[in-house]
């Protein structure tokens, strides 16, 4: 609430000029700010992994839940990329993204000379996978590619998939009835409507629980990334709303003008998860 | 699961057809594990390296073994006392945490008062709210408290969470309520059938969210960051970032630092992962 | 359950006992403590000990994890912050001298006998003098020249650089000492330079970012145009130059910047940088190096930086604050430093002479007046009052990123970078301005004799 009360004055921690309230300027500020609205395409770009990830996290689940031998191993082998405190889990992503030494690029590399092409920059580059313009909000031929907001979509999916979302659905399938899966035996059912019929709509406040989380959590997302893999470069193009907020709090000193932008992003947040409940809860009421 | 009802099954043919399925979801798994060990394994390889041999190299394997950068280690900073720190608050906060997010749950799943479940609606919001926004404020109150620099500074203001008090009261719904009802005819306080019915019966819940606490707040990064002054009272998040300064990017210790930060969280995961799944009981989001 | 959550808190309490205990970093008795917030370069240690020694009654300690300004601001405004300092450039020191934790030791470094503003190197005046009122004194200053790999001339018959080049001379000679391997991929470099070092070219081809009065942004000057151009150029036309992407792969681990360890691993011919750069070479035992001054842009002139070290105006040791900054205008830390190579001594009184130019624990350093003469020649950065400077760099640096990923010319990202600057500024000059009648208006107030 404290910050609400900020974000309508002109804080600045230098005391610049004299403290006072500004009223609503920040927010009006903001709407005609080129930056914010490029750093929030941003971020939703960076969101793009998310299905990808949750599905992901299903199949494994999927897998894991049968009585294999070896679960305990695979999940915790799964569950690794979680353990790693950020910032040698990034200092490591750094090395493996590295264009010319990296093994993600001597892997790949002779396939993209295969096709003509060259192997990718990653974060190094401002290409992306829509053609992402890398100051105005365009698309454009030229910048279509594999660049730095790829790279970190790549990687956010390798660090969630096995992590809690797997967690989270390994316990919801737990939960679903032993009956319902003997039931749909005996009506012939194979695995794909077993599947379709029965595990995913008893998985569905599973489902909307993770959405929920993950739309919160990507939508605040970015800033460690940001910070210590690309400073959110190159050109601003791994900048999210999150490290914006942060440097222009903390390095601009432009606290009232930060504390603004958190709450854009506080409503867009509330918003998009009052949709999610409201949509979500008639879906589980359907199942 | 629904494997287990079909192992009676005498047909050889369905046999097979089960046994390949088992190898087909084995490959599959060991080849996406393969995915996420890769990186870890290049991190202890890494480990063991003199820092010349990280860059401008595609051998993964070091040409001479140094295990003394483990030992290294310890001699540059004070590391033992970092992962003493580390242990130290997160266990606090794990306790903290866990108790608090029992009683808020247990007032939210259990007692009736008016207007509960509007307040839990807000009290789920405040998860929405950006890391970033808290902490401006956040940060005010820990100097105006004097508790820059302290252990309580770290431990206090992470005891109490939003997420814990939700997953526990998803969890105490589903304990069905005749047993609270019994002790109540039998003449329990509240307090009572909190401390004697609802906590022992919530046991895999308590655990899987004291997990994920420990966790979180063995890895926590920026709170610490902006907090901690004294070498003293480093965690080991913020004290590996030592071999990461502008002078000296030592990233043969910072891996080395990592393996040893993550094996008790791997000790951790696999002792109690058996709870972990029993524990998260999410059932419908709605009151 | 309740015992499970007993025994834990008995548990977690007995711990509490050893980590208070520990927590603390007892100071010895007698001494009086000052902590100094700088990077941990390796060489502080060496200065730290000598200041140690040479003053009995104080200890101090340096704390490198607690740099940046953000820290330095809000520790020091919430009494919790440090003795000293560190400030890299003009608008940390306004901003530092603004928010009124820069102490103004101006009159109790003359009566030391100390005039900073006039012992100094011009080029680093900027970074801890203000209005001319001293807030601290510098540690080092730095202009620019070429290092060269002698080994590596060597290899290509090519004799020594034995005079000050012009750019032209240079990309020939760096064009024959570029070795490329059959796909293209450069095994050896013929010039590399940080990108970083933009402000530098800017200011040798004449150019600046802001005007002298701090009331424009100038970036996109012809002059500066041609400058960043100009290192546009040494990459993608001239092809001397490692490409963002050659040099990702030098920064993974080692000392120093990417650069230096490309430098000294003998990936590079030639190299555009500082004498702070010894500091890191001089690991390298293999590595035979020699200096000549940096060829002349149009502008004729170096661009000077430097590190200076600040007392916070809430230091309770003010005293011994004013201890170290004596110590660091005098003989002990001026010549401790250029024999350090940690660029050079922040009084030119001390670079020049036999004790500077031929130390004798490395013979081999025979080009140490190259490195006086190129100082002599270095012009400080221009700030303005009314943009954050980090906001400006942020600015300059998204704008500059696309013209080294070679997708927009020099000259329109400059434009575009000149345009948002000075938006911001017109922003901060109509605030300072409404501050300003603001400010009036609250004294008018005041002396209204209001209750």
């Amino acid at each position: 609430m404290f910050s609400l009360v900020v974000s309508a004055t002109n804080w600045s921690l230098t005391r610049e000029e004299p403290f006072r309230f500004v009223g609503l300027a920040n927010f009006a500020q903001l709407f005609g700010d080129k930056e914010f609205w490029q750093y929030f395409i941003n971020t939703g770009y960076l969101m793009l992994g998310m299905p990808i990830a949750i599905a992901g996290s299903l199949c494994l689940a999927l897998l894991l839940s049968q009585k294999l031998r070896g679960v305990v191993i695979y999940r915790t082998m799964f569950y690794l990329p979680s353990f790693t405190s950020g910032v040698a889990l990034l200092i490591l992503w750094k090395a493996l993204y590295n264009p010319q030494f990296g093994p993600i690029n001597a892997a790949l590399g002779p396939i993209f000379q295969w096709f003509g092409g060259q192997a990718p920059e990653w974060l190094l580059s401002t290409k992306n996978l829509l053609g992402l313009h890398a100051e105005d909000i365009r698309l454009v031929w030229a910048q279509f590619g594999l660049g730095a907001r790829d790279a970190m979509i790549f990687m956010g999916i390798w660090i969630s998939i096995g992590g809690s979302n797997m967690l989270l659905y390994l316990a919801g399938l737990s939960n679903i009835p032993q009956e319902l899966f003997e039931a749909a035996q005996i009506d012939g059912a194979g695995p794909w409507a077993t599947f379709r019929h029965v595990t995913w709509p008893q998985l569905a406040p599973t489902t909307f629980f993770i959405l929920v989380m993950s739309f919160i959590g990507g939508l605040q997302g970015g800033f460690e990334s940001a910070r210590v893999l690309t400073a959110g470069g190159p050109a601003g193009t791994t900048t999210t709303l999150a490290y914006y907020i942060y440097t222009k709090a903390f390095e601009e000193f432009q606290i009232g003008y930060a504390s603004a932008v958190s709450w854009v992003l506080f409503i867009i947040i509330a918003v998009v998860t009052l949709l999610n409940w409201k949509f979500g809860s008639r879906e589980t009421n359907d199942a | 699961m629904k494997e287990t009802t079909a192992t009676t099954s005498g047909r050889s043919g369905e046999w097979w057809f089960r046994k390949g399925r088992f190898g087909v979801s084995h490959l599959a798994l060991c080849l996406l594990a393969l995915t996420t060990l890769t990186p870890f394994l290049w991190m202890v390889l890494a480990s063991f390296k003199h820092v010349s041999e990280i860059e401008g190299n595609l051998n993964p394997f070091p040409k001479v073994w140094h295990p003394e950068n483990y030992a290294q280690v310890f001699k540059q900073i004070h590391f033992a006392r970092y992962y003493f720190n580390s242990i130290f608050v997160a266990a606090w906060v794990t306790v903290l945490q866990t108790l608090t997010s029992a009683m808020a749950a247990f007032a939210f799943a259990r007692l009736r008062w008016p207007r509960r479940d509007q307040v839990f609606k807000l009290y789920l919001f405040t998860l929405m709210v950006p890391g970033v926004v808290t902490m401006i404020p956040n940060y005010t109150l820990m100097v105006k408290l004097g508790l820059l620099d302290s252990y309580i500074g770290l431990i206090v203001p992470a005891s109490f969470s939003a997420f814990g008090t939700f997953l526990l009261r998803q969890f105490m719904m589903g304990i069905p309520r005749a047993l609270d009802e019994a002790a109540a005819i039998d003449g329990a306080t509240h307090w009572r059938t909190f401390w004697d019915v609802i906590l022992p019966l919530a046991r895999p819940g308590l655990v899987t969210l004291a997990i994920f606490t420990f966790m979180g707040t063995y890895g926590s990064f920026f709170w610490p960051l902006v907090l901690i002054k004294s070498d003293a009272l480093r965690t080991l998040p913020i004290g590996m970032l030592y071999f990461d300064s502008v002078y000296g990017k030592q990233t043969n210790l910072i891996m080395a630092a990592s393996v040893m930060n993550i094996t008790p969280l791997i000790i951790l995961f696999v002792s109690t992962q058996k709870f972990l799944v029993k524990g998260i009981q999410l059932g419908a989001v709605k009151g | 359950m309740k015992w499970v959550f007993a025994g834990a808190f008995v548990l977690l309490c007995l711990l509490a006992i050893p980590a208070y205990r520990g927590s603390h970093d007892p100071v010895t008795a007698g001494k009086t403590r000052i902590v100094w917030i700088s990077d941990d370069n390796p060489v502080r240690k060496g200065q730290i000990e000598l200041f140690n020694k040479t003053h009995p009654s104080i200890e101090l300690k340096i704390d490198p994890t607690n740099a940046g300004m953000e820290k330095v601001i809000v520790q020091s405004l919430a009494g919790v912050g440090p003795d000293l300092f560190d400030c890299y450039n003009p608008f940390q020191l306004s901003a530092y001298v603004r928010a009124g934790i820069a102490a103004d030791i101006t009159d109790d470094m003359l009566k030391a006998g100390v005039d900073v503003g006039k012992i100094i190197w011009p080029a680093v005046k900027v970074t801890c003098v203000r209005d001319e009122r001293a807030y601290g004194f510098p540690c080092n200053a730095a202009c620019d020249a070429v290092w060269f790999n002698k080994k590596l001339f060597e290899e290509a018959r090519i004799p020594y650089p034995d005079h000050q080049m012009t750019w032209d001379e240079l990309i020939a000679l760096a064009k024959r000492l570029t070795v490329r391997e059959a796909d293209g991929r450069a095994k050896q470099f013929g010039l590399l330079c940080d990108w970083w070092q933009w402000q530098s070219f800017i200011a040798m081809w004449g150019g600046s970012i802001f005007s002298a009065d701090g009331s424009q942004c100038v970036v996109d000057s012809p002059e500066a145009i041609a400058a960043v151009q100009f290192l546009h150029d040494l990459i993608y036309v001239h092809k001397v130059m490692p490409s963002p992407a050659d040099e990702a792969s030098a920064t993974q681990g080692g000392w120093g910047s990417g650069t230096i360890s490309f430098f000294s691993g003998d990936k590079g011919a030639m190299a555009f940088g500082g004498r702070w750069w010894l500091c890191t070479l001089r690991m390298s035992k293999d590595l035979r190096s020699g200096v000549m001054p940096a060829p002349f842009g149009p502008g004729g002139v170096y661009r000077g930086y430097g590190r200076s070290t600040l007392v916070s105006a809430n230091s309770k040791n003010r005293a011994a604050a004013l201890e170290f900054m004596k110590y660091l205008a005098g003989p002990d830390y001026n010549q401790l430093l250029n024999d350090q190579g940690d660029a050079l001594a922040p009084v030119p009184a001390y670079c020049q002479g036999e004790r500077f130019l031929h130390n004798p624990e490395y013979p081999q350093e025979t080009d140490n007046q190259v490195w006086a003469d190129a100082m002599a020649k270095g012009v400080p950065d221009q700030v303005s009052p009314y943009v954050n400077g980090n906001l400006a760099n942020r600015i300059l640096t998204k704008q500059l990123d696309l013209v080294k990923n070679d997708q927009k010319t020099a000259a329109d990202a400059l434009r575009s970078a000149a345009k948002r600057i000075n938006e911001e500024i017109a922003k901060g000059r109509a605030m300072a301005a409404a501050a300003g009648v603001a400010g009036r208006a609250g004294t008018a107030e005041k002396t209204g004799g209001r209750p």
